[in-house]
């Protein structure tokens, strides 16, 4: 990565990226269907890598990777700039898409929408994958959520989920928001839907699975059918069952998707989900 | 692990949960189970269909030909076949399931009590796999035996559960064989439950052109008479016959492309906007199109048969040399012709379209050429190496869309070229596109007849294909034409250059 570096030098860079390397060589294609900004605290660097792989090729976007680094002295930007090429079938020419990485340093760190502004690729969406729990409130959430048509999280890397939903309640009607727990409830949601309407009057709901997620089919249960229901939850790593007044819900052919899955279906997904929205403000009641 | 019970429609919990296409139990039973086109066509596809869990939980395949075979022998031969040409990896258990609801039944049909079995068989898939008594009846058999199927199984549906109709291509011979295959279906079934298949249909791409036509607000303003100066459709194959001498020497390219294919992809491009994506409204707008196609005389269609070549290098024989093929065969083996569709749009737009075996390379496109720019400002010299504008779509294989627009070169000095603005399929979404077969089973599994042609559709086309060919059989043209390896008679080229106009360049 090269400190110390301008946006201008970015994009001067890119477009070198793009040139053609070789005298006679075809310039690169660049393709681009949105463009993909991951916020990644120290701590999630690993995790948001390995889910980024294989993602470029399924999404071509220009991704933008923003590292904040509040606590370094230094007050700059430190930036790289790559393509992701993929060879077609029969085609000689690659495909090409962008990945930037930017280091904020220092106070660069909480005005992050000043930096990556002029890198969106105009008229094409903006989807913002937030790794570990937001900052609610906070300067650079607030920011970027601004500049953002979709916010990805995974509430399962919530400390306080309650209260992180609560949080999250408030800001739905500023952006989209996609949550990966709530896709992972998905194929659960639809085998517990198949119980209806024997489940119509219920009033408890069993799930061994991660907290958040039980919270959520708890909740989703509760709102729909507009009724309180209890939820009894057990630990474990994924779901592993759900039970609506004691009848067991079984999903059609359940094979727990990979992160980079996850993260890919909800990159398909352009408009709000209501019913997930209408889950999230169950919470709204949780005291700041 | 037990399956989810049907779903009711009014429940509060479906809210939110995306919409799956889920077809209804059923078993599909294939007439033509050794044929080519079961293993490297329609066994893969439904394999493809299973691996994404889009196939009933019911579900049975039932496999009917003449070659004597036991249901193992079946499964095996089928599962070679998606080994090799199924398009995903090959997952022991997903087989497994496929294969489970997989039987066979040999008869030739000609052998009284063979359609009997056949019932029997879905009788007892339906007890065994719960199908429903849902039928579906896939005729991939030649036209000749399609007749003697409809009215056996016709006679012998299931009183309970729907019965659905997929008929390959060709339907019929010409127009009046046709009208009687569609009076013998129609005797048995009613419309809505005949899929006449034109797999061109299926594919991603022919799709794409009526999203790219009627989703995008800026193409449809132009797409007519005042700003389009020509079509060149383009449907090049660089395989010779495979083999299938027999059926081939009686079709020829008139039959075996221009008839289906060819006149599908017309009528798309050509078509206006349906009011809906329901299976009549886009069909009576691709109708409307053939009716107003008037038939080309014959000045303006030309035939041509490929000599001896090369292709990709290779030294390949002249389709008279073609095992089984007459030596004075006077089948075509090319067509290009030029067309009118005589209606508001396109009045006086001609639609250039060829399809030939054996030329240099593999390609369907369609070619929009937009009219000139009325007055550029620059220096003549500096549109040297400026073209028209063209929008061209690529149907297979490198599925997507180009726009070829002027771009000034970057230097001293006005020089403008023709450069090439590109969305590919494949670099866009790179999630595999579904093979055409895939698409289209699993629509009729579901009812859906919209990317399926309709009876007066196919009756169209044979009328403008009939009148067509009439003429030939006055005359013995010259044949072999053209070499194979090359784009076709030189007489094609001619077609255009009377006009001021060329085929575009490859």
């Amino acid at each position: 990565m090269i400190e110390n570096v301008t946006i201008s030098e970015v994009e001067r860079e890119l477009g070198q990226l793009r040139a053609a390397a070789e005298p006679g060589e075809l310039p690169k294609l660049r393709t681009s269907v949105m463009t993909h900004m991951a916020w990644v605290p120290e701590t999630w660097v690993e995790a948001a890598t390995e889910t980024l792989g294989g993602l470029a090729e399924r999404h071509p976007s220009r991704t933008i990777l923003l590292f904040p680094r509040p606590n370094e002295e230094r007050d700059a930007l430190d930036a790289e700039v790559d393509l992701r090429c993929f060879r077609r079938g029969g085609e000689e020419r690659e495909v090409c898409s962008e990945v930037i990485s930017v280091r904020l340093c220092g106070k660069r760190a909480t005005a992050p929408a000043s930096v990556i502004q002029p890198l969106l690729v105009p008229d094409l969406p903006v989807f913002l994958r937030w790794r570990g729990e937001c900052p609610w409130g906070a300067v650079e959430l607030e920011e970027l959520v601004d500049v953002t048509d979709r916010l990805i999280v995974d509430s399962c890397e919530w400390p306080d989920v309650e209260w992180g939903y609560a949080r999250l309640a408030e800001i739905l009607d500023r952006v989209v928001v996609s949550d990966i727990a709530w896709a992972r409830t998905e194929p659960w949601r639809r085998a517990i839907a198949g119980l209806w309407p024997e489940i119509a009057d219920a009033t408890e709901i069993r799930v061994a699975g991660p907290y958040p997620e039980a919270l959520l089919l708890g909740r989703w249960l509760g709102a729909r059918l507009d009724r309180d229901i209890d939820l009894r939850h057990e630990p474990a790593g994924e779901i592993e069952l759900a039970e609506v007044d004691g009848q067991e819900a079984v999903p059609v052919r359940y094979e727990r998707p990979s992160a980079s899955d996850l993260l890919s279906d909800q990159l398909e997904i352009f408009s709000r989900d209501r019913v997930y929205e209408e889950t999230i403000r169950t919470f709204s009641s949780v005291p700041t | 692990m037990a399956q989810a019970p049907a779903i009711p429609q009014d429940n509060p919990l479906l809210e939110g949960l995306r919409k799956r296409r889920a077809a209804e139990p059923c078993a599909l039973t294939i007439f033509g189970a050794s044929g080519d086109l079961t293993q490297r066509k329609l066994i893969p596809a439904l394999y493809a269909l299973a691996f994404r869990g889009l196939l009933p939980s019911g579900f049975g395949i039932v496999g009917v030909a003449r070659t004597p075979m036991a249901d193992d022998e079946f499964r095996e031969k089928m599962k070679q076949a998606v080994m090799e040409h199924g398009r995903d990896e090959f997952r022991d258990d997903v087989w497994e399931e496929l294969a489970a609801g997989m039987r066979y039944v040999a008869t030739d049909f000609a052998d009284d009590g063979g359609e009997e079995r056949v019932i029997n068989c879905l009788n007892k898939l339906d007890e065994e796999r719960g199908t429903s008594s849902n039928r579906v009846y896939y005729l991939a058999v030649p036209p000749s035996a399609i007749e003697a199927i409809v009215v056996a199984m016709g006679k012998r549906r299931s009183t309970t559960g729907w019965t659905r109709l997929i008929v390959e291509k060709p339907f019929g011979y010409d127009l009046e064989s046709a009208r009687h295959l569609n009076a013998v279906i129609k005797e048995y079934f009613h419309e809505s439950e005949i899929f006449r298949i034109d797999h061109y249909l299926g594919k991603e791409t022919v799709q794409n052109m009526l999203v790219l036509r009627f989703a995008n607000g800026i193409f449809e303003p132009i797409w007519n008479r005042q700003f389009v100066d020509h079509v060149q459709i383009t449907v090049a194959e660089s395989l010779g016959i495979e083999g299938r001498a027999d059926y081939y020497e009686r079709a020829g390219a008139s039959r075996d492309i221009f008839q289906n294919h060819l006149l599908q992809l017309v009528a798309l491009t050509a078509m206006e906007p349906p009011i809906d994506f329901s299976a009549d409204s886009v069909r009576n707008e691709k109708v409307k199109v053939l009716k107003a196609m008037h038939t080309p005389g014959p000045k303006h269609v030309v035939r041509g048969q490929y000599g001896p070549g090369f292709i990709e290098g290779e030294e390949v024989p002249g389709y008279r040399e073609e095992p089984g093929v007459a030596p004075d065969s006077q089948t075509e083996t090319y067509v290009a012709a030029k067309l009118f569709v005589d209606n508001w749009r396109w009045a006086d737009t001609p639609f250039y379209v060829r399809t030939g075996k054996r030329l240099p390379r593999r390609e369907t496109t369609i070619a929009i050429q937009f009219k000139r720019a009325p007055h550029p400002p620059f220096e003549v010299d500096s549109e040297e190496g400026l073209r028209p504008n063209v929008l061209l779509v690529h149907v297979q294989p490198d599925e997507g869309v180009s726009l070829a627009i002027g771009a000034k070169v970057p230097g001293q000095g006005m020089t403008i070229r023709t450069v090439h603005m590109d969305f590919l399929y494949g670099g866009t979404f790179r999630t595999g596109l579904p093979e055409a077969y895939e698409r289209l089973i699993l629509d009729c599994l579901l009812g859906d007849a919209t990317l399926f042609t309709r009876a007066d559709e196919v009756e169209e086309q044979w009328a403008i294909v009939d009148a067509m060919v009439a003429s030939w059989k006055r005359d013995r043209p010259n044949f072999p034409n053209y070499a194979a390896g090359t784009w076709g008679p030189v007489a094609a080229d001619e077609l255009l250059h009377r006009d001021g106009r060329s085929w575009r360049r490859h």
